[in-house]
């Protein structure tokens, strides 16, 4: 039997207390686990919907202008403004209209340069992109399968017939259900060439995208601003801040409680085993060693406290919060903290009754009835 | 022989200095003796075996176990763990582990391998004629295998000097003479020095020499000279 083994023996001597021990750091890691899952979550559909796609960030006009359909557009030259301003690397307009398109009355066509789909965030899982100024769209997911169209079909825009060419998926719901075609297309079908509605912006490798959107707001904020999405990302913060703040607070009273439960659990077993530790200080057990027992006992507790945790917070997090209209996202992070949590309750909950082991004189240990 | 224990002028006291439970100890054992250690009950018997085995240390005086100079000596986990074997009143088994594995636990301190532990283990369980037992729970053995598992848990790191503090104590008087007769054998074919406390006088009997404490002081060192040098110098 080696040493390990014995200490992972140890602590299920005493089912009962070792089962309450657990449970009560399981709930703590469970919502620790569940906590992460839903932040994550929230994170991956906030910068799906916010963060323009691949793009840093998007710009759109102050004021204007509304287009035919109610959506503000801005000129079309300011993309090349945009695409010239320090630490820009790639600058792409989007035209976003609300037209007819087959049985709806009114859904969103998007139009933009077919170099520029990966700053939309899209990515094909079917067929192909569309060419430049052509008859050729793609479909989101959530408007093909709705409408059962598949490549090869034609749908009508605006009573002109296209092709559709390709089905993409996004993180983006507006987008999902929407209808993708090229930017000189969308123009022509509004004969309006000159305007656009956003411009979607990536910044050079290594540059901060913050700084080149107040540049930019600094230069143009008269016309055009960067401040929705900057607000917006703001505020994603400001929220992340608070669930990453109660996500503490919710660790550190499952440190706490944790903690004082484990205290508990292990003194009694000193106590229930002082003769115990005296035979083994008699038999030649260093101090080190005794302490070593005692801790990994109260390790052993915590780590399997925080396996079963993690694993009941996940399949309670993916049970219940797709209700609520989110997908939990878990990331290695939230198993790391969960642990690490776990880990620190052990060694917290271990250290004073290891001590108070190792400082029994063993004639006295060896005595106690 | 050489002495294996050498004790001068040993004092110990407890509750500040109220109880004098050794009272100028003078005791010389050598290696490969049997000696036994008697007195009524409070006369310092067990005190004077803890010391023994370095469990506790004097107030004053000097005392050598097995080369080992337990006052300077601050490796004493080291010397319990390879010179010492404890054998107690109550088998002291851990409750949770199979019988092999309560004889491997003295082993945890040696270098050994999990697989040479086991084997030194059945080895020893064989020895006390308890090897088919080896996978039991000590709560399904009786309570003379209990402490012959306990006799085989002192010999695991081939110690040079067995402590057995009232061994036969919880037993009936037919498991006490198998118990004392399996000492008394391991004594003989493994030449380890065997210091039993006991108020029994039959057990004491079958020493090489009985040793008599009283009040803390050695009133019988079971050698006449010995005694006669002690009783000049008082």
């Amino acid at each position: 039997m080696s040493f390990l083994k014995f200490i992972i023996k140890n602590p299920f001597r005493r089912k009962n207390s070792a089962i309450l021990s657990i449970v009560g750091i399981c709930i703590g890691i469970i919502v620790i686990v569940a906590l992460g899952g839903i932040t994550q979550g929230l994170v991956s559909t906030f910068e799906d919907t916010i963060h323009a796609g691949g793009a840093d960030f998007s710009i759109s006009g102050t004021e204007t202008g509304d287009s035919a359909y109610g959506t503000n557009t801005i000129s079309a030259n300011w993309t090349d403004t945009i695409a010239n301003v320090s630490g820009v690397d790639e600058a792409y307009a989007i035209y976003v209209v609300l037209v007819p398109i087959g049985d709806d009355y009114m859904n969103t066509l998007i139009g933009i340069d077919p170099n520029g789909t990966d700053l939309a965030d899209i990515s094909l899982t079917d067929g192909r992109m569309f060419r430049d100024n052509s008859s050729e769209v793609i479909l989101g997911e959530v408007y093909a399968n709705d409408n059962n169209i598949s490549v090869g079909d034609n749908i009508l825009i605006k009573n002109e017939e296209f092709e559709v060419v390709g089905i993409y998926e996004t993180g983006d719901q507006n987008m999902a259900g929407g209808v993708f075609t090229s930017i000189s297309k969308v123009g022509e079908l509004m004969d309006d060439s000159d305007s656009i509605s956003n411009i979607y912006v990536k910044v050079k490798k290594g540059v901060d995208p913050q700084s080149v959107a107040d540049r930019i707001d600094e230069l143009y904020g008269d016309n055009i601003t960067t401040i929705t999405s900057v607000m917006e990302m703001e505020q994603m913060g400001t929220m992340l801040n608070t669930l990453e703040a109660a996500s503490w607070g919710i660790s550190l009273l499952a440190i706490v409680v944790g903690g004082l439960g484990i205290i508990n659990t292990m003194l009694m077993s000193v106590f229930e085993r002082t003769r115990e530790i005296g035979v083994l200080k008699a038999v030649g057990w260093s101090n080190k060693k005794i302490l070593t027992m005692i801790v990994g006992e109260s390790l052993v507790i915590t780590i399997v406290s925080a396996i079963i945790g993690s694993i009941i917070g996940v399949v309670a997090t993916y049970a219940l919060v797709p209700m609520m209209g989110l997908t939990p996202v878990f990331t290695a992070k939230i198993f790391i903290q969960a642990f690490l949590i776990a880990i620190i309750v052990g060694i917290v909950g271990g250290i004073y009754p290891a001590l108070k082991a190792v400082k029994l004189p063993p004639t006295e240990a060896l005595r106690y009835e | 022989m050489s002495n294996i224990v050498e004790i001068n002028g040993l004092y110990k006291s407890y509750e500040n200095g109220n109880i004098k439970a050794l009272n100028g100890i003078d005791l010389t054992i050598k290696e490969g003796e049997f000696v036994s250690i008697i007195g009524p009950s409070g006369s310092g018997k067990s005190t004077l075996l803890n010391m023994l085995g370095a469990l506790d240390l004097p107030d004053k005086g000097s005392i050598k176990v097995a080369g080992y100079d337990l006052l300077s000596n601050k490796k004493l986990n080291e010397f319990r763990s390879q010179k010492i074997g404890f054998v107690f009143q109550l088998h002291n088994l851990i409750p949770n582990l199979s019988v092999v594995e309560n004889i491997e636990i003295p082993m945890f301190t040696s270098k050994m391998s999990n697989s040479e532990m086991r084997s030194r283990a059945l080895e020893l369980l064989d020895i006390v004629d308890l090897k088919d037992k080896a996978s039991l729970k000590p709560s399904k053995l009786s309570g003379g295998e209990r402490q012959r598992v306990a006799i085989a848990r002192s010999l695991a790191n081939n110690p040079s000097i067995i402590l057995a503090d009232e061994p036969t104590g919880s037993l009936d008087s037919k498991t006490s003479t198998k118990i004392l007769k399996q000492l008394i054998d391991l004594h003989k074919h493994e030449h380890v020095t065997l210091i039993v406390v006991t108020h029994d006088m039959d057990v004491a009997k079958l020493a090489d020499r009985t040793i008599e404490v009283l009040d803390g002081k050695l009133v019988n060192a079971g050698d006449d000279s010995l005694l006669e040098d002690k009783i000049n110098v008082e």
